[in-house]
């Protein structure tokens, strides 16, 4: 007789559940050879000395982020790696809104028009670096140009940063305004036809109803645009290499470099792990907020 | 007897085919090269050395231009090769003058000290030689060289009756000088960006101070007053107007081509630079000199950095006998003839007196003698640690974000925990 | 909502393209003669030239490098959803032990950052004699693709009515017969997608494909691209037409499968 709470599997429930492994356990497996192990082995290797050139491998504990702490290039990549984070991700949501809301309404060429906004999405980051490597030439870039200046966008220290964030803005807003189009889609027009016969005029009709209809995408997509920007490589390692005098060396620059181009594979790796903490620990706040605007729903 | 006799002819042949299969296919050793500027000479040399050596065949493979690249290229793959004994698929290396101690460090070399005669360096540039050499044992030859030196106007400078500079002030009094008539020239020209080339420049200038990026016991930047004011003087000739500001994001070829076109009046760059102001479309042909670079502070040289390459053979080579010929004809007088008549500069010093080659390049004498002076950047195998290390803070330094002090401090500290506990 | 003037779509078609002029820019570029590049304005030519397409397929490691990521692109995505489907369908049908947490983990592994995983890659792939091949980036791209593709396709075999995978059972079909005659049909389109959004993001990534393809027969094209040699100074006649020819599979998958590319991005957008 079966005891409370548990009961035997069925042959057929058995050999579901057999067949249930067999399907999973080849990604399973990759996943764990291929990205759990190496997640667990860069910790292991962010506590060692490893530099392959001088055959040295020991275990150093915590040195090297005891170091961080007072390393000034590190806080340095730090407060770029925030601010690049920051401000790009708050530009791209308030233009993809403005752009949602602008196609929203397109009849005419409407695949056209998502065909030329996805486009800069679509670039590979390496052809967005050279594309704007170009545009911001001191000379002949057409920034330069249009403006009638002779700014050294990429050489300046002050205006580097703004000029790489220009260039992710724009290869990412199409992001977030292809996910708030696609929201703005499922409003039915009920809800606009109440709002201007309880007299609500443009802008408040997007404030208390546009806006809040489309608060929960923008939250996901704040998340998702954080978290790549957080981790973003190709955009600032080809379009600056992290200069000049390191305002664009973000710490996945700083920790690239010092992996593969002075094989310092611990070191690397202990800022590595600094990312990863960083994603994570962004990733779980989100998550909390994502989970307590569900429950209130 | 027969079939002991059958069985001791088929081994027989056997031995034979075996020996045969070896020797019959010619080896090949692949070359991995920059790609060199003008007419590259490499191909001819390659010919040059398989009509010399009909049993071998070399492939050349060019590199990418950029030297870090090619720094990450090698390391990686020399790197890589350990893992599994897969050789890394190339036998004879170009290898920057900063490398090779590094490399020979990590084992990626093979030792040449045996397979090279008594004094065979000793025709070429002592700084060369001693870049080929690492903890007494020789692990590369010299192939070309390079110096710092400083290239100026030789009109402009006679027609305002101003001596070639020998100091910092004497270099600045001619800017202003020569502004006052040409007040759209820029003044003197470097290499600010970062990256190597910044260390070139950097160390240049702390060496006009009196000081070195390693002291003599290892410890970094040790003397920090003169350190700073290495830092100081790259940083002050930009806020005195003598250097443009661009300088902070140009490389060798940017300045080349300012000076080139007649935009500036000094500039500081390697040698191979001579050749294109010399050339027929050139808008400062025959209106350039040389000289040493200028001091800073009286009774202390400043000597230009040595640069170049030179031929490493990777240890896991499958025909080091074959690697080594190639190489060793690669930096005979021969070939380095053959290079000299392009556009690289050979490293054996009888080149620069050689009355053939003199007649296309009268200045060699004159780079031959700043050569003698030149110094070798650090030779440890964590140069490029060094260097990566304080490139950063001499960009910092020089564009104003932080001041020489701090960027000597920040310098110390970060490459002090990156050098500890390394011979 | 009131029906919006002609106009105003014209109005919006325009600032979108001109959104994409610094593309638009480059693909310019790529056609104008060397002499003409520095000396700007005017912006337009005088002449249309090939010139700088000629320099890229004869002078440089591209064309290698856009088989090299055409190779590499299509076998991640097989890779990726050879592995991906059955999981999915697993997850979405079958009683999978701690599928809860399970799911959890490859939702979570989405957001490991590529440099915090690189340096142990590395040192795998030396370890497997891997370095500087295909397989290293493919093996490193498919397993980074494939959290996404498992988390998109358990949504979209997830919405397949219970009532046709019970009757096919009912049928006699096995589990993989169940698999391959109802769900895989039914999510067809889904997979599409999920197979674009895949080579896509194969053909773009650089980080993995710059650390473990090390000479230029093995560089994808992304890594080419960032490499481009100058010997004199920057080519950006030649650089630019080199990224034109870069951008061709993601130009073609945003005007000829957007509607695939579109549904592939939103399905991962709803919350759960």
């Amino acid at each position: 007789m079966p005891s409370s709470g548990r009961h035997r599997l069925t042959r057929r429930e058995r050999a579901e559940r057999r067949a249930a492994i067999a399907f999973v356990t080849p990604a399973v497996v990759t996943l764990a050879a291929l990205t759990a192990a190496p997640a667990l082995w860069v910790f292991w290797l962010s506590l060692r000395e490893r530099l392959p050139v001088f055959g040295i491998d020991r275990f150093v504990g915590g040195a090297h982020y005891a170091f961080f702490a007072t390393d000034p290039r590190f806080w340095s990549a730090l407060r770029v790696t925030g601010t690049f984070t920051l401000v790009s991700v708050a530009i791209e949501l308030v233009l993809g809104v403005a752009v949602a809301l602008a196609l929203r309404g397109q009849r005419i060429g409407r695949r056209t028009a998502l065909a030329l906004l996805l486009l800069a999405w679509a670039l590979p980051g390496v052809v967005t670096a050279r594309v704007f490597e170009w545009l911001y030439q001191p000379v002949a870039g057409l920034v330069n140009v249009v403006l009638g200046a002779q700014l050294n966008w990429l050489g300046d220290p002050s205006l580097a940063l703004p000029a790489l964030i220009a260039a992710d803005v724009w290869r990412t807003m199409p992001f977030v305004a292809l996910f708030c189009y696609a929201r703005l889609l499922t409003i039915p027009p009920a809800v606009y036809e109440a709002a201007s016969v309880d007299g609500a005029g443009a802008v408040a009709t997007l404030r208390f109803v546009t806006l809040p209809m489309l608060a929960p995408v923008l939250l996901v997509t704040m998340l998702f645009r954080t978290l790549d920007a957080l981790r973003a490589f190709d955009i600032m390692y080809v379009l600056t290499g992290g200069g000049p005098a390191g305002m664009t060396e973000t710490l996945t620059v700083y920790a690239y470099r010092s992996l593969f181009q002075t094989l310092r594979l611990g070191f690397g790796s202990a800022l590595g792990v600094v990312v990863f903490a960083l994603v994570m620990l962004v990733a779980a706040a989100y998550l909390g907020v994502l989970r307590r605007q569900d429950r209130a729903a | 007897m027969r079939p002991i006799a059958a069985a001791l002819a088929a081994l027989l042949l056997l031995a034979g085919c075996s020996e045969r299969a070896s020797t019959d296919a010619p080896p090949t050793i692949v070359f991995k090269h920059a790609r060199m500027f003008g007419d590259d000479p490499v191909p001819r040399l390659v010919a040059a050395f398989q009509a010399k050596h009909p049993g071998v065949r070399v492939a050349t493979e060019a590199l990418g231009s950029g030297a870090d690249e090619q720094h990450q290229f090698f390391v990686i793959n020399l790197e890589g090769a350990g893992g599994r004994g897969r050789g890394p698929g190339f036998d004879v290396m170009m290898l920057d003058v900063i490398w090779v101690p590094e490399f020979a460090r990590a084992g990626w070399l093979l030792d040449l000290t045996a397979a090279l005669a008594p004094g065979e360096l000793d025709a070429h540039f002592p700084a060369a030689a001693d870049a080929a050499r690492w903890n007494g044992r020789v692990w590369a030859l010299p192939w070309n060289f390079n110096a710092g030196v400083l290239y100026y106007r030789a009109d402009l400078l006679a027609s305002h009756d101003l001596p070639v500079p020998r100091t910092d002030e004497a270099l600045a009094r001619a800017v202003a000088t020569v502004r006052d008539t040409h007040p759209k020239l820029d003044g003197y020209v470097w290499q600010g960006k970062q990256y190597e080339g910044l260390t070139c420049n950097l160390l240049e200038a702390l060496w006009a101070h009196d000081t070195s990026l390693l002291g003599p016991d290892g410890a970094v930047l040790p003397d920090g007053a003169r350190a700073e004011a290495g830092f100081a003087r790259l940083r002050g000739w930009i806020e005195r107007g003598i250097s443009p500001a661009w300088v902070s994001a140009a490389d060798e070829e940017l300045t080349r081509r300012a000076f080139g076109d007649g935009r500036a009046l000094f500039l500081r760059n390697w040698f191979y630079a001579m050749d294109l102001f010399e050339a027929e479309d050139s808008a400062v042909r025959g209106r350039v000199g040389i000289a040493p670079l200028p001091r800073a502070r009286d009774g202390v040289a400043a000597p230009g950095a040595t640069g170049g390459s030179l031929l490493g053979i990777s240890r896991a080579t499958r025909h080091p006998a074959a690697a080594i010929a190639f190489a060793r004809y690669l930096a005979s007088e021969e070939a380095q003839r053959v290079l000299a008549g392009g556009s690289v500069l050979p490293t054996r010093r009888a080149l620069y007196h050689d009355p053939a080659l003199l007649a296309k390049r009268p200045h060699l004498p004159r780079f031959h003698d700043i050569a003698l002076a030149a110094r070798p950047r650090p030779v440890t195998p964590a140069y490029l640690m060094l260097s990566t290390g304080v490139q950063p803070e001499a960009s910092a330094a020089l564009v104003g974000v932080k001041t020489p002090a701090r960027a000597v401090a920040d310098a110390r500290r970060q490459l002090g925990y990156a050098l500890r506990g390394l011979r | 909502m009131s029906r919006r003037h002609a106009l105003v779509d014209v109005a919006v078609l325009a600032a979108l393209l001109l959104y994409a002029t610094p593309f638009l820019w480059q693909v310019l570029t790529s056609f104008k003669p060397e002499a003409e590049l520095l000396r700007v304005p005017p912006l337009w030519p005088s002449r249309l030239t090939l010139a700088h397409y000629e320099v890229v397929f004869t002078q440089s490691t591209v064309p290698i490098a856009l088989w090299n990521s055409l190779a590499t692109g299509v076998m991640t995505t097989l890779l990726a959803c050879a592995l991906g489907v059955p999981a999915a369908f697993a997850l979405a049908t079958l009683p999978v032990p701690a599928a809860g947490g399970l799911m959890l983990a490859i939702v979570a592994s989405t957001a490991f950052p590529q440099i915090a995983t690189v340096s142990p890659l590395y040192l795998l792939m030396r370890e497997l004699g891997l370095r500087d091949t295909w397989t290293a980036v493919v093996l490193a791209d498919a397993s980074f693709a494939l959290p996404f593709v498992i988390w998109l396709m358990t949504r979209f075999m997830r919405e397949v009515p219970k009532a046709l995978s019970e009757a096919a059972a009912l049928d006699g079909c096995g589990r993989i017969g169940t698999l391959v005659r109802i769900h895989l049909p039914l999510t067809a389109p889904g997979l599409a997608s999920v197979a674009l959004l895949t080579f896509l993001f194969a053909w773009n990534e650089f980080l993995f494909a710059f650390t473990f393809t090390a000479t230029e027969a093995s560089r994808t094209v992304p890594v080419a691209l960032a490499l481009f040699p100058g010997v004199f100074e920057v080519p950006w006649g030649d650089i630019a037409a080199a990224s034109i020819l870069a951008s061709i599979p993601p130009v073609v998958i945003v005007i000829g499968f957007q509607r695939w590319l579109v549904r592939g991005l939103l399905a991962g957008s709803l919350t759960e």
